[in-house]
């Protein structure tokens, strides 16, 4: 049986980590030797700490033969409707171990990541760590205000990794992404004043059973669906949907590469876990319990930001940015996964949800690398492949899954979330998918022929810094290793799909 | 329990890709042999499954492991009837050939461990497509052919080498999603059914309206990578800026692996649920593409200067003929029916998997042939050759049986195929009624097509063996200057070395043998009965 120090302990952790970071790191600094390596056990010891508790809590968890999701106040009781609480279901255990895991990846790279001007500092560390448990609390918040207040902590954190350059650019970039999450944080909150006012709670479970009542008056519930479509519009706004996205390229180019990494790989996927939570546990859109059937705006929402995610792809010449157009982009197919409504779909999201993070945060960890030495654009990229083969070969691995080429990770994600709109006969969205999908494979191509086909200017072959070679082929191997072997995840998966379905029979 | 031989053809090569890679950094001829002993082990593997597959009930070879078994339920299913052993062994030939070939032809160039290495990869996918019975495996294999295809070609190709890759890369990816809409959409309508055999029945339920989209988008797919006439576009550059063996290895066996797919995917799978009337047009139309691919790869070939763009362009042409092959499948003896019939009786289908095979081991015979013309005269235009005979003796030898074959000359391979072909056209006429009559004139057209196919191969061999070499004509009239002689000492044209003479010599046998006895793959072949009409 989970308590509640079982959920709260992760996130202790990593909030008492950080703050220690900062006093460690000046130890550190008075050492004359030996300070990679010092900063590196620091960090292993914290992440072996967090991923301990976390395992912990899911093998409590799964303890249990079928388990049901859990609903804990911060007293340990059951939750009451008001209560501030944490939910502990298959969903959210998924999102807390594949935050972790993520998180230490990127930060093993951060660490080695110390060849540029753009060195991380012990306050970097720190916000990193701080940003890793706002989202571990965040997933695993058991109603919409604690989600809220765990994600702003997060999104205030993802700031600052974003203006850690202190340029021009990225104080611009960093502008645009607060005055973004200002707008969208007023939305979620107007809308769950709404929320509370009428039902009285904002707790996951207790919303959906309001929603679904049969006592609600009809008017209530129109506003109560009006509510919800703010709400989800301000988290729209935060998971970069087209015509929400403009903010996402800006803010990915200005950050340094480990950062986006992080953001990409784990801010982006929370923004988007609460939109599951919302759209699909609380706005129930089919079968008996149907609140609101959003599946069609949704489609439309989907096929834009798909075309228009790898449309600007299309037309980059910065290689991050290029990147982070692919992030739009799979947003837009993780919005075909939700859309569908199925419970492959759902399997199919949050597979992606791993491997989209994985391959974009490997993405930009190459792209890092490379940036080091000048090289940012489709033409500097010219015969990158020669000059740096093992970076190269990373970023082509990268690339290949991000067009869905089998047998890397990228492609059984694709396979899940189309099969699932075709499986709920949307199959016009998975027309517009593959569609979009050879777009993308025609930009990474480009991307690939500038790296191997084209001459460079000078032949001589660029010193590729073997440690930090060490988290890049990390996430290669788990790309290889998930695409042959998805079962790996999808067993994991199979508790949420389950859970789901006990929501929603139809599906 | 059986012993898992399939799992192993799978394996070993998979396994071997770094070492072949390590090998090649010792010694590249080192790591080529390393590749042909791979492809070695596995046709004695895929040999050793022969009596299986002829004697046994089922006449097939069946292993099945647990891959995915959560909420996708997809297993690692393998297995060989007699078409896929043809093809896989024919495919494992062409890899060996290939690999022994490229211990000449690739001497000398850059970054060999990693082309030996790519060698190895590309053959797991492509001997992987014929053997899976598993939808998700099939498109796994389908695309992990393509990458290592894209590399091979763009980084030791000919010109504009990376263009062409890009070309075959986008095209034939550009199929392969909709292969995967047509997985999907059988996902859907049976049910969470991946496996090709296990989906065939179920989908005898869904409704015929949705299905014939799935057979369109499989065909489509799958036409792209036979690169028949509308969607050939890619194929002419990338067939001819590979290097020899990769030539030899994407117009042999990767084209021909859309048309094995088509075989049991589109017919095998789809093709019984579309209905009667859809059905009947299908196939109609797959008979226009294949008239009008031949005719169009046929007359490209004959006005083509470019070695290897000619014999690109007859691949183009052969792959419809294995198009009009494909239309006969279904029809063949079933009047008005359109059923999948028993190879056992149709010969049209005998004739087009045997056309498949011969096809590969002519088509990779020319290619090589002109690979090694290339390499020792380093000239690629054929109206600047001539002459050739004398200096290449064996190159000659293995050129005319490789474009005899082509032609369809007997007692070449692809005679014995065209005629089988040709043979099952005329037997679905014969049937009074119903489909026949349409097939007349398609049959008429394709008969010209072989004359067409005879004098660009004729063609081919006059310009390059046949009469006198330009630079002695040069010298006769007294053209040539002292540069040019000193030039031409040090580019003597000597023959072929060694092991390009093995490896020609081995397809040369194969396509005499497989002429005058093609009895071992009509017996395979004739196994065949597809699964839900029996």
């Amino acid at each position: 049986m989970v308590q509640i120090l079982d959920i709260i302990l992760p996130i202790f952790t990593l909030v008492i980590a950080s703050l220690l970071t900062i006093p460690v790191f000046r130890i550190i600094r008075k050492q004359n030797s030996h300070k990679t390596a010092l900063t590196m056990t620091w960090f292993l010891v914290v992440f072996l700490i967090a991923g301990v508790t976390v395992a912990n809590l899911a093998l409590t968890y799964f303890s249990t033969a079928n388990p049901v999701p859990l609903n804990l106040a911060l007293d340990g009781s059951a939750s009451t409707a008001v209560s501030s609480s944490f939910l502990v279901d298959a969903l959210s255990v998924y999102m807390a171990i594949i935050i972790v895991a993520v998180s230490a990846v990127v930060m093993v790279y951060s660490v080695f990541f110390v060849d540029s001007n753009e060195r991380p500092s012990d306050r970097y560390f720190a916000i990193m760590l701080i940003l890793t448990a706002a989202l571990l609390g965040a997933v695993l918040a058991g109603d919409l205000l604690t989600f809220f207040i765990f994600w702003e902590a997060a999104t205030a954190a993802a700031a600052f990794l974003m203006m850690y350059r202190k340029n021009a650019f990225s104080l611009n970039a960093t502008l645009k992404y607060l005055i973004m999450v200002i707008i969208a944080s007023a939305f979620v909150l107007f809308g769950l004043s709404i929320v509370y006012g009428i039902t009285g709670s904002l707790n996951y479970n207790t919303l959906r059973e309001a929603l679904s009542a049969s006592t609600l008056a009809a008017s209530d519930k129109n506003l109560l669906i009006i509510a919800f479509v703010f709400i989800a519009a301000g988290y729209a706004i935060e998971a970069a949907i087209v015509p929400f996205h403009f903010w996402l390229p800006d803010a990915y180019t200005a950050a340094p590469a480990p950062s986006a990494a992080f953001l990409s790989a784990l801010v982006d996927q929370g923004s988007y876990y609460i939109l599951i939570r919302i759209l699909l546990y609380i706005i129930i859109p089919t079968g008996p319990n149907q609140v609101l059937d959003w599946t069609l705006m949704l489609a439309f929402l989907a096929s834009i930001t798909m075309v228009i995610g790898n449309v600007f792809a299309l037309i980059q010449n910065d290689v991050k940015r290029l990147i982070a157009y692919i992030c739009v982009a799979d947003v837009g197919y993780n919005l075909v996964a939700i859309t569908s409504v199925t419970s492959l779909g759902l399997a199919g999201n949050l597979y992606f949800f791993l491997i989209g993070g994985l391959t974009t945060a490997l993405a930009f960890m190459v792209i890092g690398i490379i940036n080091n030495y000048g090289i940012r654009t489709l033409s500097d990229f010219a015969g990158i492949g020669k000059k740096m083969p093992l970076v190269s070969i990373a970023l082509v691995v990268a690339g290949l899954s991000f067009a869905g080429v089998p047998p890397l990770g990228g492609f059984m994600a694709k396979y899940l979330v189309f099969t699932a709109a075709i499986q709920a006969q949307l199959g016009w969205l998975a027309v517009i998918g593959v569609l979009t999908s050879i777009l993308q494979t025609a930009y990474i191509f480009r991307l690939i022929n500038a790296m191997y086909a084209k001459k460079p200017k000078d032949e001589t072959p660029l010193k590729e810094n073997k440690r930090i070679l060490i988290p890049v082929f990390i996430l290669v191997a788990a790309i290889f290793i998930l695409g042959l072997f998805p079962d790996l995840v999808l067993q994991l998966l199979q508790p949420a799909t389950q859970q789901l379905s006990a929501l929603i029979p139809s599906i | 329990m059986t012993l898992p031989i399939l799992l192993a053809v799978f394996a070993i090569p998979t396994i071997s890709i770094p070492f072949v890679y390590f090998a090649g950094k010792k010694s590249p001829k080192l790591a080529a042999m390393f590749v042909a002993l791979i492809a070695l082990i596995n046709i004695f593997l895929v040999l050793s499954t022969v009596p299986e597959i002829l004697n046994g009930a089922k006449h097939q070879y069946i292993e099945s492991y647990t891959w995915i078994p959560t909420i996708i339920n997809t297993r690692f299913s393998l297995f060989l009837d007699g078409i896929s052993a043809s093809v896989a062994l024919i495919s494992l030939v062409l890899i060996f050939v290939a690999a022994v070939y490229s211990v000449n032809y690739m001497a000398g160039k850059k970054n060999l461990p990693s082309y030996y290495a790519l060698l190895c990869m590309l053959s797991v996918g492509l001997v992987g497509v014929f053997l899976t019975s598993n939808l998700v495996l099939f498109y796994f294999c389908w695309e992990l052919m393509l990458v290592p295809a894209y590399f091979i070609v763009g980084e030791w190709g000919y010109r504009n080498s990376y263009k062409s890759a890009f070309k075959l890369f986008i095209f034939t990816h550009a199929g392969a999603v909709f292969v995967l809409l047509g997985i999907g959409a059988v996902y859907w309508l049976t049910n969470g059914q991946t496996d090709m055999i296990s989906a065939q029945t179920a989908l005898l339920t869904a409704s015929p309206d949705i299905v014939k989209w799935v057979l369109i988008a499989f065909t489509a797919g799958f036409a792209v990578k036979m690169a028949v006439f509308p969607v050939h576009l890619w194929l002419p550059d990338a067939h001819s800026e590979a290097p020899a063996p990769m030539s030899a290895l994407l117009s042999g066996v990767i084209i021909s692996a859309g048309a094995y797919a088509i075989i049991r995917i589109s017919f095998g799978m789809v093709f019984p649920s579309v209905g009667i009337a859809f059905g009947t047009s299908f196939l109609y139309a797959l008979a226009i593409i294949g008239v009008v691919t031949a005719f169009f790869g046929s007359f490209l070939a004959l006005v083509a200067t470019d070695i290897k763009r000619l014999i690109a362009y007859s691949s183009i042409a052969h792959m419809g003929y294995i198009m009009f092959g494909l239309s006969l499948f279904p029809v063949a003896l079933a009047d008005n029916n359109p059923v999948l019939l028993t190879t056992a009786t149709a010969i049209a289908v005998v004739g087009t998997v045997l056309h498949i095979v011969t096809h590969a081991a002519s088509k990779g015979l020319f290619f090589l042939t002109a690979g090694g013309i290339m390499h020792q005269t380093e000239e690629r235009d054929i109206n600047k050759m001539g002459g050739l005979a004398s200096k290449m003796p064996f190159s000659t030898v293995s050129g005319t049986i490789a474009a005899l074959s082509i032609a369809g000359a007997p007692p070449l391979a692809c005679f014995i195929s065209e005629f089988l072909i040709f043979v099952g056209a005329i037997q679905i006429i014969n049937i009074t009624g119903g489909l026949s009559s349409f097939y007349i004139i398609p049959t008429a057209l394709m008969l010209i097509a072989t004359v067409f196919s005879l004098a660009y191969s004729l063609r081919f061999v006059s310009k390059v063996f046949l009469g006198t070499s330009k630079d002695e004509a040069g010298a006769e009239e007294g053209h040539k200057d002292a540069a040019d002689h000193i030039k031409e000492e040090k580019h003597r044209i000597v023959d072929v070395p060694n092991y390009m003479k093995v490896s020609l010599a081995i397809l040369v046998v194969l396509v005499v043998l497989i002429g005058i006895y093609p009895t071992f793959f009509l017996n395979l072949i004739q196994t065949v009965t597809f699964g839900g009409v029996s």
